[in-house]
């Protein structure tokens, strides 16, 4: 019978939920540091330095003036949104990589409406 | 089986969230209760444990019955997905966890069954880890407590491992909801101690490719765990393609499922068991005779849309938004209750074997997704 108590307990990933989820608020002036992507398949670039909010720490150039920031303005979003050239195939975000690609023409959205709709906080019963 | 008090740990709620469990208080209000706690004896635990053992073997007796006598009409199962239970049935695909509710009453010992959380049963965190850890917080090395929830986890794992159809095993889970991301990455630790590649997906990131489901990297996805509802995902947009997937991915809780997780299984339960001593009796249309039951949605979650009658006179109800694919008709059970309020027990079986318990208690006699959970000890 299983109805005894576990003798020991070893977590791997839990624990790290929490401290994403929980973390303390950042002192005001702690650096915060930004991460973009040029979209939902690539790898997250630090771009921090083009946001300089602190006006002592701003640079010269000024607010975003980097070519990756310019890029993200006018990347291709799809159906006719964003301020991307439509001339330009859509799948020209994607690369020659076809498993991106692939993941670029996924359909998604398809499950998780009813989450979404509901007032529950938690899908479980 | 009895409530005691505790001095209550100034630290409780850092102590909580320095092993993962962020939601232990809802609104400001504790969910988690640490100063008090059931004692039970080792006879309740041998009760608890061999009538989670039977109602098991009932209910997969229930689905056999179904399937054969193709009853999904009464648990208004939409026809395209007929086929896929039916499958997911014969092929024996894997299950790994339920949890069964029970009424228990203290006069005559007896446990009765309220329903079979068997699709995307929640508070595994809470059974599994943090009562444990509140127990060796407070009762170091001289009591016991049923609960072995965590190693049976690992243990159907590797059990299941050699069933699974890839090397890879997605999780996934609605987004913006901490309990159910915490009890879905627990479930994917338990997973991965038991050697199995995992990874994490929400379920509103999941592609359709036109062939199959693939992840947020065009990753074919074969086989996927979810803690997300069967009756909430054949109502959505991608629900047609599961039975259109080239890769028939493998869904963990498997589709048949869904005729454990409906409360329609309750009267099925009692035509083919009538008067088993764990069951209400339940029906599809109220009996004359039956005076004191409780209206319950054939699909309803955490309580929702519950009506209680006495006498025939409507004396507790809760709100919702269910209720529309009918109700079933439950005779009404007593129970337990100490000054603190109502508690049910739920007892988990996971991988066939029945390891652990959890109580709920709530102010009335319904319990819903605000009940407190209350955690326990065997006193020997």
């Amino acid at each position: 019978m299983r109805k005894k108590t576990t003798k020991h307990i070893q977590l791997v990933l839990i624990t790290s939920v929490l401290a994403t989820c929980a973390q303390a608020q950042q002192a005001p002036d702690a650096k915060q540091r930004v991460f973009m992507r040029a979209d939902s398949t690539a790898a997250y670039t630090e771009v921090t330095d083009n946001y300089k909010h602190d006006q002592n720490t701003r640079s010269g150039s000024g607010g975003m003036g980097s070519s990756l920031l310019w890029f993200m303005a006018f990347r291709h979003m799809g159906g006719m949104l964003g301020y991307a050239n439509n001339n330009l195939h859509p799948q020209s975000v994607a690369g020659t990589n076809a498993a991106k690609a692939a993941a670029f023409k996924a359909q998604r959205g398809g499950f998780g409406k009813t989450a979404n709709s509901t007032v529950k906080s938690s899908a479980g019963s | 089986m009895h409530i005691k008090k505790l001095r209550i740990d100034p630290q409780w709620e850092s102590r909580l969230e320095s092993i993962g469990y962020g939601y232990h208080s809802i609104g400001g209000v504790p969910y988690w209760v640490d100063d008090y706690y059931y004692e039970i004896n080792n006879q309740e635990a041998d009760l608890i444990y061999n009538t989670t053992q039977e109602l098991w073997n009932m209910c997969l007796q229930a689905v056999e019955y179904i399937i054969k006598n193709k009853l999904y009409h009464l648990f208004k199962i939409p026809s395209f997905m007929i086929h896929h239970i039916e499958h997911s049935w014969e092929n024996d695909e894997p299950s790994i966890y339920g949890r069964f509710d029970f009424a228990y009453h203290n006069s005559d010992k007896t446990l009765k069954l309220l329903e079979f959380n068997a699709d995307t049963p929640t508070s595994l965190f809470e059974s599994g880890i943090v009562q444990w850890y509140w127990k060796k917080h407070y009762f170091p090395e001289l009591t016991d407590q049923f609960n072995s929830i965590h190693e049976q986890l690992i243990h159907s794992w590797r059990e299941i491992k050699p069933y699974l159809k890839a090397d890879l095993l997605h999780f996934t889970c609605a987004k913006e909801t901490l309990e159910d991301l915490t009890n879905l990455e627990y479930l994917r630790d338990t997973a991965l101690q038991a050697g199995i590649n995992t990874k994490l997906i929400y379920i509103d990131d999941i592609g359709w490719s036109g062939r199959n489901f693939v992840d947020l990297e065009g990753e074919p996805i074969q086989a996927i765990f979810k803690l997300y509802p069967w009756e909430w995902m054949i109502h959505e947009e991608f629900a047609v393609h599961i039975v259109n997937d080239i890769n028939k991915a493998q869904w963990i809780e498997p589709s048949w499922k869904m005729l454990l997780s409906n409360k329609a299984i309750l009267p099925i339960l009692w035509e083919l068991f009538p008067n088993h001593p764990n069951l209400l009796s339940a029906y599809f249309e109220k009996p004359y005779h039956l005076k004191h039951f409780v209206k319950k949605p054939i699909l309803s979650r955490e309580g929702a849309n519950i009506e209680m009658y006495y006498d025939d006179e409507l004396i507790f109800e809760t709100a919702g938004d269910y209720g529309q694919d009918g109700y079933i008709y439950q005779e009404l059970a007593n129970l337990h209750k100490e000054e603190t309020g109502f508690s049910i027990i739920g007892s988990w079986i996971i991988g066939q074997e029945p390891c652990g318990i959890s109580f709920r208690e709530s102010d009335m006699p319904i319990t819903t997704d605000k009940s407190r959970f209350i955690p326990h000890i065997i006193r020997h």
